[in-house]
């Protein structure tokens, strides 16, 4: 197991290192001068020399005039900065600097990442408290009236976009009832502490929890009532029947558990996409999340925010096929991850 | 069970409603919590203007705030730039509603300038007894003295900040660290100073922006204990020094902010995009003495497909200069049903097609005018603007004092290009496009013209004769950005336009990204040596102008100049040149007369050349609740300055 687990480990390394030039390079091959962005806003107040000298220094800070690779070097830290001489990139901890937000990008990303976090935790025990037993019902119903009314819904659910149920579900909570905001994240103005400010946030993103939940609830129920319906109709369930087992028996202890198989990694899946943002949602709610950050960098050309994002997903995405595989080992004793 | 499985899903859904809803519940027990969110109601009835409220804005913008409160050093985005506005002040020199530049008698007791015999200029500067920061303690000259002292410094270099030292006599000595003070800043007395500066800017109309100074509470920018002294050979900084990180970190202190102006900041969520200010109580007053009534201002970010619903419920009060058609409308119709109003404004700039003069067709003036016929751009701006916009014939906003004295004038004699497709033909043929690809009299499909080999360039698109003649075909290369509803219009209206096929004329567009369009158009080689290749002529951007209306170095002729990205139309019209450089470097300070004169000599010559041709000038709109009086805004009076004049009548 140790081994196996150290093997993925230096895969992930490498895999690292790959994508890591890979996205710097497509990056930098963009046309882009952001000297001459950083400096577009005030070159009206400037003298042309004033301009041409600041201009210059900034194309040397930001050492736009060398090699790619020495650029890449640097952004990862293996070769020291231009100004400094000192190593001070991805490896020492500096994720870059964000044009955009004129800070570093490590300064940029927590207050972001809670708010994803937060509406992420909500929508992901929600519906997987929601669709898990639904799936179950649906399976133990096939075919019933209950089950083709949620294999309809689901399928809407499923087929309508994001953006869509957002609009419908503004107009309906937050403009005709008036149920919730339709926007922010707090009461404007409030300097709310505790438990107070914790309901408060719960109020202004319940709008947003909603529309996440019930758009994530077509795909995973179906996903369960058909794990469950295959595992229904096994042998050994119509065996445990046969021996007079109760119904409840049946479907929790003999059914469910095996069905969870093929379930376990989309669940552990969704559990890690709690990190990641919702680009429509966020900016449907005007939410400073993930989502919106990750646009905001790419709208403003802000490559180094945008890099330190995607470099942050592709470590999540490389750790959580990692878990997904160890897990699956766990669950199922069929299979051996060790070897 | 099954049913017992059903109900309890049943449950689940309601309970994150419940849960969300019961933490709405008794949010209205608190006075910061608006009665506005509150359940029910129709929005005139939240609007009703005999409802008691609390005397508060909520100001909602687009651009979301990032949290940069740093100076003018750093270039934060609009709406860090609205708290930034509210929350300091006392600027010796300030823009009034026309933008143009005034003393601010609140703050300037005296102010003198006099020109050296080394072609500087010193501006010597008093103010006002009195003055205090929010936290109470004084303002006086030395605080206006450390503004400079630290712009200028290494440490600011260091942090990043883009400031241009040597526009003060000294100033360059004292960022290169080479000495410690700065000669051309002097610290007289308690409250007064003085600032020389350099010859090299001197004349200049504006001159009097140059000296325009803040207080800068130096406590906030250094944890040494400093102060400002002056020994006789200029200002300095003495018990300690300036840290790069220190000067940063006091862009974002949020925290007892110290601030001297009409709002101070109470708070500033990131995570949250919002700021709040409330009065200054110490404030003396604009430079009018105006101070604010409205107690509370909250900024917060809005999203274009909520907006008008936020506004609706109550989340938001104030949507700033809306430019968008389809936004405007659904404003209109909200003031329509009652609750709102809105105060329209022309913007001070326009969206334009450019042209790049100095190759292919476009370097000849009749064919940009054949375009400028070419284009119903009255019924360009109606589409794009829906019917808020219009049209200018010239680099210049019509809310500009230069403009509104000059309409006389231009009624007479600046040419407004209208709809004439016939004209254009005339054009072209006067100017020698007048035969086809063989060299034969032109009948039908592209017009040709014999050019010279230095008119000729490398423009890919020549033919060349046996006889050894060139022929340019008036093709336009045109680049336009991708998504671009300006661009779409426009090769509908004036690129597919049969009128433009019939004139002989192919538009031909070539849509890439902004990124791309923006190499071509810098000719910048070091993306790629595509760009370093003149491609296109035409391409459609924006321009928007400062209320100091400065168009000097903009039509220089000079290659290091036009390499840094001046002139990027690349039109080397000596008598435009000098009319841009003589408005602002050959006139003195407060001879409106001359400023004026150059300035309309400058339009006319540039609507006769044509580098540029203007679409349509929007006509922003701002919504607000009507329950807000008094709310005069322009495009150089933004929300902050106008909120100051504002009031809510039926606040409690």
């Amino acid at each position: 197991m140790k081994k196996y687990v150290l093997k993925r480990i230096l895969y992930m390394v490498f895999v690292l290192v790959i994508v890591s030039f890979l996205m710097y390079c497509l990056y930098n091959l963009i046309p882009n001068d952001p000297a001459r962005a950083e400096l577009e806003g005030i070159k009206k107040t400037l003298k042309p020399e004033q301009y041409e000298v600041m201009y210059q220094q900034l194309r040397d800070e930001m050492g736009l005039d060398d090699p790619i690779l020495v650029r890449y070097g640097r952004w990862i830290g293996v070769l020291p900065e231009k100004r400094t001489g000192e190593f001070n990139g991805i490896l020492q901890g500096n994720m870059g600097y964000s044009s955009f937000f004129k800070v570093d990008v490590t300064e940029v990303i927590p207050s972001r990442m809670v708010n994803t976090i937060f509406i992420n935790v909500f929508v992901t025990i929600l519906a997987l408290a929601i669709t898990i037993p639904l799936g179950i019902v649906c399976a133990v119903r096939k075919r019933g009236k209950f089950d083709n009314i949620v294999q309809v819904f689901t399928i809407i659910g499923y087929s309508i976009p994001i953006y869509i149920i957002a609009l419908l579900f503004i107009w309906l909570f937050g403009v005709t009832l008036r149920w919730f905001p339709v926007m922010g994240i707090k009461t404007p103005g409030s300097n709310y502490t505790g438990l107070r400010a914790f309901l408060d946030q719960l109020y202004y993103l319940a709008l947003p929890i909603l529309v996440m939940t019930f758009a994530s609830l077509g795909g995973m129920t179906r996903y369960v009532r058909t794990a469950m319906i295959d595992v229904l109709g096994m042998d050994y369930i119509r065996t445990a029947r046969a021996k007079g087992l109760r119904e409840k028996v049946v479907v929790y202890s003999h059914a469910w558990r095996n069905a969870l198989l093929p379930v376990i990694t989309v669940i552990i899946g969704w559990f890690l996409s709690i990190f990641s943002g919702s680009v429509i949602v966020e900016n449907t709610f005007g939410l400073n999340g993930m989502g919106n950050l990750y646009i905001i960098g790419l709208n403003n050309h802000d490559y180094e925010l945008v890099l330190a994002v995607q470099m942050f997903y592709t470590v999540i995405s490389l750790v959580g096929a990692l878990i997904m595989d160890l897990s699956y080992g766990l669950v199922d004793p069929r299979v051996r991850v060790d070897k | 069970m099954k049913t017992k499985i059903a109900k309890i899903i049943a449950l689940q859904i309601a309970a994150v409603m419940a849960l969300g809803l019961f933490a709405g519940c008794g949010q209205n027990d608190d006075g910061t919590t608006p009665t506005t969110t509150a359940n029910n109601g129709s929005a005139v009835e939240e609007n009703n203007n005999t409802e008691t409220r609390p005397n508060r804005v909520i100001f909602g913008s687009t651009t979301g705030i990032s949290g940069d409160l740093g100076n003018a050093w750093w270039t934060n985005n609009a709406d860090d730039k609205v708290v930034r506005d509210l929350i300091n002040d006392y600027s010796t020199i300030s823009f009034n509603k026309s933008g143009e530049l005034v003393l601010n008698g609140t703050v300037t007791k005296s102010f003198e300038s006099v020109i050296n015999d080394d072609g500087s200029k010193t501006f010597t500067v008093g103010i006002n007894e009195g003055l205090v920061y929010n936290n109470g303690e004084p303002i006086t000259a030395a605080d206006y003295v450390a503004y400079l002292l630290v712009e200028f410094s290494p440490q600011a270099l260091e942090a990043g900040a883009a400031v241009a030292p040597d526009l003060v006599v000294g100033g360059p000595e004292y960022q290169s660290g080479e000495v410690n003070y700065i000669s051309g800043l002097r610290l007289l007395d308690e409250y007064t100073y003085a600032i020389t500066i350099s010859s090299d800017y001197i004349p200049y109309y504006f001159d009097e922006s140059y000296a325009s100074l803040s207080p800068l509470y130096l406590p906030m920018y250094a944890s040494a204990d400093l102060t400002v002294k002056d020994d006789g050979q200029g200002a300095y900084l003495d018990g300690g020094s300036l840290v790069a990180e220190e000067i940063d970190a006091a862009r974002w202190t949020y925290e007892g902010r110290v601030s001297a102006g009409p709002y101070q900041l109470v708070s500033l969520d990131i995570a949250a995009s919002e700021a709040v200010v409330e009065i200054n109580p110490n404030y003396a007053g604009n430079f009018e003495g105006q101070k604010p009534s409205i107690e509370q201002i909250v900024l917060v970010k809005s999203v274009v497909e909520t907006e008008f619903d936020a506004i609706k419920t109550g989340s938001i009060d104030l949507l700033n200069a809306l430019t968008d058609g389809n936004e405007i409308n659904t404003a209109l119709d909200l003031v329509e049903e009652g609750g709102y109003e809105v105060c329209a404004f022309e913007r001070s700039g326009y969206g334009r097609i450019m042209f790049q003069c100095d190759f292919g067709p476009t370097q000849f003036a009749a064919v940009r005018q054949a375009v400028a016929y070419l284009l119903d751009r009255t019924e360009f701006a109606n589409q794009f603007c829906k019917g808020h916009g219009s049209v200018v014939h010239g680099p210049y906003g019509l809310s500009m004092w230069m403009y509104k004295d000059s309409e006389e004038l231009f009624a007479n004699e600046i040419n407004t290009y209208a709809y004439n497709p016939a004209k254009a033909v005339e054009l072209l043929e006067a100017d020698g496009w007048v035969l086809d690809a063989n060299g034969n009299p032109y009948e039908s499909g592209v017009r040709y013209k014999e050019v010279t080999a230095e008119e000729a360039g490398d423009y890919p698109l020549n033919v060349t004769l046996s006889d050894g003649r060139v022929l340019m075909p008036l093709h336009i290369m045109w680049s336009s950005s991708e998504n671009n509803p300006v661009s779409e219009l426009l090769a509908v209206m004036l690129a597919n336009g049969q009128q433009t096929a019939d004139a002989g004329m192919e538009i031909e567009q070539a849509v890439m990204s902004f990124d791309d369009l923006l190499g071509y158009l810098y000719r910048d080689s070091s993306q790629g040596e595509k760009y370093g290749v003149p491609t296109y002529g035409m391409y459609n951007l924006a321009a928007d102008f400062l209320p100091t209306y400065d168009q000097s170095y903009y039509y220089t002729s000079d290659p290091d100049l036009v390499a840094l990205g001046y002139n990027m139309e690349y039109l080397f019209d000596d008598e435009l040149d000098r009319l841009s450089m003589d408005m602002v470097y050959g006139v003195d300070p407060g001879d409106t007369a001359t400023y004026l004169d150059y300035w309309q000599k400058f339009i006319l010559r540039w609507n006769e050349l044509l580098p540029s041709i203007p679409l349509y000038s929007n006509v922003n709109h701002t919504l607000y609740a009507d329950w807000l009086e008094g709310y005069e805004q322009n495009s150089v009076w933004d929300f902050q300055q106008a909120i100051l004049y504002a009031s809510i009548p039926s606040a409690e």
